[in-house]
């Protein structure tokens, strides 16, 4: 059974120094989530969270602008047309849909990607959330029982103005 | 002069910012009704073209393109003002930007939604829109992917599918919050829309970064999406359609006519909601600033156009020229001029006069002029196109003109509930900012 600790702080040096003191005591970025009603920006590796939106986003628009092309080119040959032997298909001429499917699928591909990335709509685990008053900056902490002692004193020698535990799960 | 009001407490913020969604005024509810019952006659006009045939349109040989087509073009313009606003100075990180970025967004939604409802209306028997889709048909017919008309389908599809998404993606936080503070069916209509955001640092770098990407997406797509709209005229071989530069002066002009309406827009929520501490005369005068500078740009494109036609002198193009400058059409011609050039540089141009209050006049005059110029586009062409002997007129019917004013109501009535339900101006990026430096 996990423990949860959530330390409140007001300054945001404080909050980096409570994360750069729980990762010296063995806590990794996974255990680890910052609360707060509006974006923080923190220096370089105090919370790294890598992302791969970009490269998912342009591998989801090359896939789709594939998928487009081949749905087109053999839309267009299924059609029993009598040509004369004129070719049907008219890669230049059908390229503005090429164009805007494909950035179709880069729109869909960042939408999903950011619901992945973002763990959106929450699902799986349910781990407990904090509340969290405008302007203060909540740093919540999973641990062990065995860590309990020191992710509490991380937070509070770091200047958490209330350190609470708030909640247990598997 | 304070650009973004840093100074306003949050606490402050956000009660002057959802104070307008709960409750309406009387005045909202009669302004919400009139608005609702010109849609509604806009949409009985469509209901008794739909039941007796395109013939009650005013569209009949040669000028097929009416005023559904003209509507058309100058929506997708108007939709331009948002998403390519907020998207360009989202991505140039303009501190400004804050309270305008959300109205701007939702006009480009409704706008899309009323734009690409104009082909549907203009195919007379809409119910067969779904022609359009490839799928095997009881004739075997496929459609034409060449076709540019298609292409509008595909770009407006991708658009409005881009619009919504950039629309969405910010509403979330403060869908989150205000749900904390709704109840009955707001608490659960925000707790579906919100999506169980909850805040995290995850959260945000995640909204973060899908933000600067599809601000960039929809940047391409956007200037796109009108450079189509101009080649379903510019690709056919018609007098004063098929150039070059067509592309770009719409985009142009799309821009242009997006900026009048957000303007506009910002008035009247500014007005109506009591926001004169969010939207300040700075920013209308930076958008008044664009506005000029739109006015100047689209005077180059009009007389790099006409220019160009007059000195080449080729007669199908001369007849057509002629009718816009000097002959039946010359009226709406230079009144176009003077909106779209004479009243934006005079009020705007000189500083003394560059207020909210002019800034308004030259955005309406603009959304006059802008209208003006698709008309001039299109009916002049089609009106004397290459064969003289099928040479005719264009008039509305009443039909028609129902349902172009209709639009403007509904767009009043799609805005009115949307700001009813959602924070017209982004409450998170206001908050009490905590950065490194504290």
């Amino acid at each position: 059974m996990n423990v949860f600790f959530a330390g409140d702080f007001l300054l945001q040096k404080a909050a980096v120094r409570a994360l750069a003191d729980l990762k010296a005591n063995g806590f990794t970025p996974a255990d680890i989530t910052v609360f707060s009603d509006e974006p923080i920006e923190f220096p370089r590796n105090v919370l790294y969270r890598p992302s791969h939106m970009s490269l998912g986003v342009v591998i989801g628009a090359i896939t789709f602008s594939l998928l487009v092309i081949g749905f087109v080119y053999f839309t267009q040959y299924s059609y029993p047309i009598v040509t004369g032997g004129m070719p049907i298909f008219s890669f230049w001429a059908t390229g503005v849909v090429f164009y805007e499917l494909t950035m179709l699928g880069a729109i869909v591909c960042t939408f999903f990607w950011f619901l992945r990335e973002s763990g959106l709509p929450r699902r799986g685990r349910r781990l407990p959330v904090p509340s969290v008053e405008p302007g203060i900056i909540c740093v919540r902490v999973e641990c062990t029982p065995d860590q309990a002692d020191a992710a509490r004193r991380s937070l509070e020698s770091a200047g958490a103005e209330n350190v609470r535990t708030i909640g247990e799960a598997r | 002069m304070a650009t973004v009001p840093e100074t306003i407490p949050y606490g402050e913020v956000r009660r002057d910012l959802w104070r307008p969604l709960s409750g309406a005024s009387s005045r909202y509810l009669i302004t919400l009704l009139l608005l609702s019952s010109v849609a509604f006659w806009g949409l009985c006009a469509w209901g008794y073209q739909l039941y007796k045939g395109i013939g009650v349109a005013g569209i009949h040989r040669p000028v097929f393109w009416g005023f559904y087509l003209v509507n058309f073009v100058f929506w997708i313009g108007i939709s331009h003002a948002g998403t390519l606003i907020s998207a360009i100075l989202r991505l140039t990180d303009a501190n400004w930007r804050k309270p305008v970025t959300r109205a701007a967004e939702a006009i480009t939604v409704f706008a899309l939604m009323i734009g690409g409802m104009f082909p549907i209306i203009h195919l007379g028997r809409a119910w067969l829109f779904y022609w359009l889709f490839p799928y095997p048909n009881s004739r075997l017919l496929w459609p034409n992917f060449r076709s540019p008309l298609l292409w509008d389908v595909t770009a407006i599809s991708t658009y409005l599918t881009g619009s919504t998404i950039y629309l969405f993606l910010p509403l979330i936080p403060d869908i989150a919050q205000l749900k904390e503070h709704a109840t009955g069916w707001r608490r659960r209509l925000y707790g579906a829309l919100s999506l169980g955001w909850t805040g995290s640092d995850r959260q945000w770098h995640a909204l973060e970064r899908a933000m600067k990407l599809m601000a960039a997406i929809i940047l391409a797509v956007a200037v796109s999406v009108h450079t189509v709209v101009a080649w379903d005229f510019s690709m056919s071989i018609a007098p004063m359609w098929h150039s070059s530069i067509f592309g770009p002066y719409f985009v142009v002009g799309a821009i242009f006519s997006g900026i009048a309406a957000l303007i506009i827009v910002m008035a009247i929520i500014r007005k109506a909601m009591h926001l004169e501490q969010y939207l300040t005369a700075h920013h209308f005068k930076n958008l008044a600033k664009l506005l000029l500078l739109m006015s100047l740009l689209w005077l180059y494109f009009t007389v790099a156009e006409n220019l160009t036609a007059w000195y080449g002198n080729e007669p199908k193009e001369m007849i057509v020229f002629g009718s816009r400058v000097r002959g039946g059409f010359a009226p709406y011609f230079w009144v176009m001029v003077f909106c779209n050039f004479v009243v934006p540089f005079v009020l705007l141009g000189i500083k003394r006069l560059r207020t909210i209050r002019t800034a308004i006049i030259a955005s309406i005059t603009v959304i006059i002029g802008m209208w003006l110029e698709r008309f001039l586009i299109i009916i002049p062409t089609l009106s004397f196109g290459r064969l003289p002997a099928a040479w005719g007129n264009y008039a509305p019917s009443w039909v028609e003109i129902s349902i172009s004013i209709a639009t403007f109501a509904g767009m009043g009535v799609l805005y009115m509930l949307f700001a009813k339900l959602f924070p017209i101006v982004s409450v998170w990026e206001f908050e009490p900012h905590v950065g490194p430096e504290d």
